[in-house]
């Protein structure tokens, strides 16, 4: 078991991937096109002196599990022990400060909007109670309903069993709810409009939904459900901790290394040729870039099957989230509360995220887009000048097929629409802004290779997520193509910073 | 509503039977006299005339067309040279049929495919990756196959060109009536013949003038009843009666590999990778299960059967297409597929497919006839196929 493994892709995933293989004496190489690791979670440059620490935002849906099993605690890790709080912008009140801390959360709804802080407490219930049952689909490799094996029949036989256990009541619970639309099913326990958009908001990151879209309840509770704590230092920090660890276990990291594709002989990895021109010789490939890349970029058409090309093609992978960088002169000021905030939101009304979410139907950006603002700098003061912050902001939404496409002129809309909409609740935002940086999903998908510029590698959906994703065939990581496994954020569980999909195709090597 | 064909005027003039039926969207005609025979003479003796324009047709251009149509294709089409036709079949991931058809190469990045049935959604769905344009051109081209012994002698006469030096699956330009034509020596006959392609606006001339030409060859208009027993003469296969396409199949069991159907002689393996390569090498060495055979049906015994009713023996005046069962005593080993009296043979041939096992010339297997509408069996021997191979098809 000593032949090498090539990684492909130097992401949470790649790492996760190559460590885990390392450390059960592999000898690893991984690949990585970008001059520097952690993809979607690698801090990035704004301007001269200006940085953000990863694309992303979250932390706190890394598996506490790949963390345990990989030591990241002996390379650095460390979970922030503060909760994790979030304002709700508003332009008239005081907002909603969302908190994972349970009492500041009922204190806060008792000021917010009394008549919500019991529903809010059987919501906790009923989500504790099913917790156990998403954490262990969440952390092992999905069900295989067609596999024919009594092994798998047992795995299905428990997985069912524990569903039983949760009781009649909240077993026909889950069912009711997981087809349903997010908004419907906040609507029959909270009252109020602004409780609700926030808490609706993180449903719709990575899916191609609105609030009152079908399904939604489902990403939201995957979401919902797996988060923890978040990594101190954010995205960047654990992007560290998995490098090192890899390292220590003796993982070979090449970066600025693109892969061309692969070579396969009867349907069997061979190789993998570089854009350079070398050749690495390997039978063994584990690739974490998405599916479409990997299968229909990667590999040459001949050596892939039709159906399974055609397949992957129609995997669902329109990104519609764009990523918008602020330098800024002093403090991000809000409105709507005093103080600093490290973690804003902004959408009063559920019906602003369906009224946002409506534009990319028709290929349009949002007149208002719903933002997702992150002032890392709060945090760690060395991302920008002394007194100078940086802010991170998911705008959602902005279609990757823009009617017109996605022109200079495009983007300068989609800023200017970003920062007048969190102006409304920053009124001195614009004066301090030093510099801006937009990067559309056409942007991510060439600076990233993201198919689509999709941050989860394929949207998450009913029928894109578990032995679903990225298509059944090779849903438990193994491949049409003998030696070549997938791990990325196209695989089960899905996207987000969560190192499970490199971490269970690791395993499943 | 179905298309005329360019030729459409002239076919619809002289076609006196009013015997017409649907091919591929386009009126077609059966037989121009109410019995096949003057037609099937002229194929087999001198020159008859089929209007082919309902023959579905593909035009792939592109730098990559040479290689995405080996990828596609059980043989390799990079090879093919300018100028030559190549008769193939398509597979499936599975390594099911499904069409077949011939491969033109016009020039050094264009070839012109047929098909049996509308392929484009395939082509289409394997065009990721390669730099090919396919385009439907069906109705863009008239097609006559011009077929018989004294075929070569017309067209050369009616060209002004000696095409009797043109290659068994060549092809070359031509005028014809003073216009640009393209002649490739194909056909589906089984005999000396050729196909004759023209734009369509300038179908009507080039009709005219081989009628006008060919009179003197004995030149006559012929149907697809006459057609369909040459075909069976020749051993050809017909899509949908003798195999069945993959994705149209609604079941498994329906479904038949190249080497099912006896095409397994045109499936290279080794080479770059095409679809269904995996499938058909497993095939190769597992062996198939069903084989597809050429059947005489004992004349004698059909006669003795008739005769116990106390009647003539009686067949049909043109082949016949539903399929009958096979045995080998009790046990169903197959089926006949489509078959004919062939009247050039003398002998009552017919296509089947049998188990594995039963392909071998000189077994004697038995097949279910209806006389009175009383079901017997007769006996059958396996022959060898084509059943009817002059020497000029290919010389």
């Amino acid at each position: 078991m000593s032949e090498k493994v090539i990684v492909i892709g130097g992401g949470h995933n790649g790492l996760t991937a190559a460590a885990t293989l390392a450390r059960h004496g592999r000898s690893v190489v991984l690949l990585e096109k970008r001059s520097g690791l952690g993809g979607l979670a690698a801090p990035f440059e704004i301007a001269d002196g200006y940085r953000v620490p990863g694309l992303l935002h979250d932390t706190d849906r890394f598996r506490p599990a790949v963390a345990r099993a990989l030591e990241l605690h002996q390379h650095g890790l460390q979970w922030r022990e503060t909760p994790r709080t979030e304002l709700g912008l508003s332009a008239k009140g005081r907002g909603v400060l969302l908190s994972s801390n349970r009492e500041a959360m009922a204190q806060e709804l008792q000021q917010h909007s009394p008549s919500d802080v019991q529903p809010y407490h059987r919501l906790m219930t009923f989500l504790d109670s099913i917790r156990h049952i998403v954490e262990d689909l969440f952390d092992s490799p999905p069900p295989a309903p067609a596999k024919r094996e009594l092994g798998e029949a047992i795995k299905m036989l428990k997985k069912g069993w524990a569903f039983r256990r949760l009781g009649a009541e909240t077993m026909i619970e889950v069912l009711r709810i997981a087809p349903m639309c997010i908004a419907d099913w906040l609507n029959e326990h909270f009252e109020s409009a602004h409780l609700k958009a926030l808490l609706a908001s993180p449903a719709l990151l990575g899916t191609w939904m609105g609030p009152w879209s079908a399904g939604s309840t489902t990403t939201w509770l995957l979401d919902e459900l797996t988060r923890g704590r978040a990594v101190a230092g954010g995205p960047a920090a654990l992007v560290d901790s998995l490098r090192r660890c890899a390292e220590a276990a003796g993982v070979e990291i090449r970066t600025g290394c693109p892969v061309r594709h692969l070579q396969l002989e009867n349907g069997r990895v061979r190789g993998v040729e570089l854009e350079s021109g070398e050749t690495i010789e390997t039978a063994s490939v584990l690739a974490t870039t998405d599916a479409q890349t990997t299968f229909l970029e990667l590999i040459r058409p001949a050596d892939l099957g039709v159906e399974f090309a055609e397949r992957i093609a129609n995997v669902r992978s329109r990104g519609l989230v764009a990523k918008v960088h602020l330098a800024l002169s002093g403090p991000l000021e809000n409105t709507t509360r005093p103080g600093s905030f490290e973690r804003m939101r902004t959408g009063e009304h559920v019906d602003d995220l369906e009224r946002a979410f409506d534009a990319v139907k028709y290929r349009q950006i949002s007149e208002r887009p719903i933002l997702d603002v992150w002032v890392p700098s709060l945090e760690d003061s060395s991302l920008a000048p002394k007194g100078h912050h940086v802010v991170s902001i998911l705008a959602q939404f902005a279609p990757y097929d823009l009617e017109g496409g996605w022109t200079d002129a495009a983007r300068v809309t989609l800023g200017d629409r970003v920062v007048d909409t969190l102006a409304e609740y920053a009124p001195g935002l614009k004066k301090r802004i030093v510099a801006r940086q937009v990067l559309s999903p056409a942007d991510l998908e060439g600076e990233l290779g993201l198919t689509g510029g999709h941050l989860y590698h394929g949207e998450h959906a009913l029928d894109q997520l578990a032995f679903l994703r990225p298509v059944f065939d090779c849903a438990h990581y193994r491949t049409p193509i003998e030696g070549l496994i997938v791990g990325g954020s196209s695989c089960h569980p899905g996207g987000g910073l969560t190192g499970v999909p490199g971490w269970l195709a690791a395993k499943a090597l | 509503m179905s298309r005329h064909s360019p030729f459409h005027e002239r076919t619809a003039a002289l076609c006196t039977s009013y015997r017409w039926k649907e091919w591929a969207g386009y009126h077609a005609v059966c037989s121009y006299d109410t019995s096949v025979e003057r037609e099937y003479f002229a194929f087999r003796h001198a020159a008859g005339l089929l209007d082919a324009s309902p023959l579905i047709k593909y035009d792939v251009r592109g730098p990559d067309a040479a290689a995405y149509l080996s990828r596609l294709s059980v043989r390799r089409i990079d090879k093919l040279a300018v100028g030559r036709v190549v008769y193939c079949c398509w597979v499936d991931d599975r390594g099911h049929v499904i069409d077949d058809g011939t491969i033109a190469r016009l020039d050094e990045d264009a070839y012109r495919v047929t098909t049996g049935e509308p392929e484009l959604w395939w082509l289409e769905q394997n065009r990721r990756g390669y730099d090919v344009s396919v385009e439907e051109t069906t109705h863009r081209y008239g097609v006559l196959a011009l077929q018989g012994p004294s075929s070569g002698a017309i067209l050369s006469a009616v060209t002004g060109t000696d095409l009797t030096g043109l290659r068994y699956f060549g092809l070359t330009s031509a005028r014809l009536a003073d216009r640009d034509v393209l002649v490739s020596r194909t056909g589906y006959t089984g005999d000396l013949g050729y196909e004759v392609w023209v734009e369509a606006e300038h179908a009507l001339p080039v009709w005219d003038t081989l009628m006008t030409e060919g009179r003197a060859y004995g030149i006559v208009p012929a149907g697809l009843d006459a057609l369909d027993v040459t075909r069976i003469e020749a051993g050809y296969l017909l899509l949908g009666i003798d195999y069945k396409s993959a994705p149209r199949c609604l079941i498994d069991a329906q479904k038949s590999s190249p080497y099912e159907i006896g095409l397994g002689w045109m499936v290279q393996l080794d080479r770059e990778p095409f679809i269904g390569q995996a499938a058909l090498r497993a095939e190769k060495e597992r062996g198939s299960e069903w084989a597809l055979v050429g059947l005489d049906v004992s004349w004698t015994a059909l006669e003795a059967l008739y005769e116990r009713h106390g009647l003539p023996p009686s067949l049909a005046t043109h082949a016949w297409r539903t399929a009958a069962p096979l045995y080998d005593g009790k046990r169903q080993i197959g089926q006949a597929t489509s078959g004919t009296w062939s009247p050039t043979l003398k002998r009552n041939l017919a296509l089947a497919t049998v188990r594995r096992g039963y392909d071998r010339v000189g077994t004697r297997i038995e097949i279910e006839t209806t006389v009175e509408y009383r079901r017997h069996t007769i006996p059958a021997t396996v022959v060898d196929r084509p059943f009817f191979d002059p020497e000029r098809r290919r010389s």
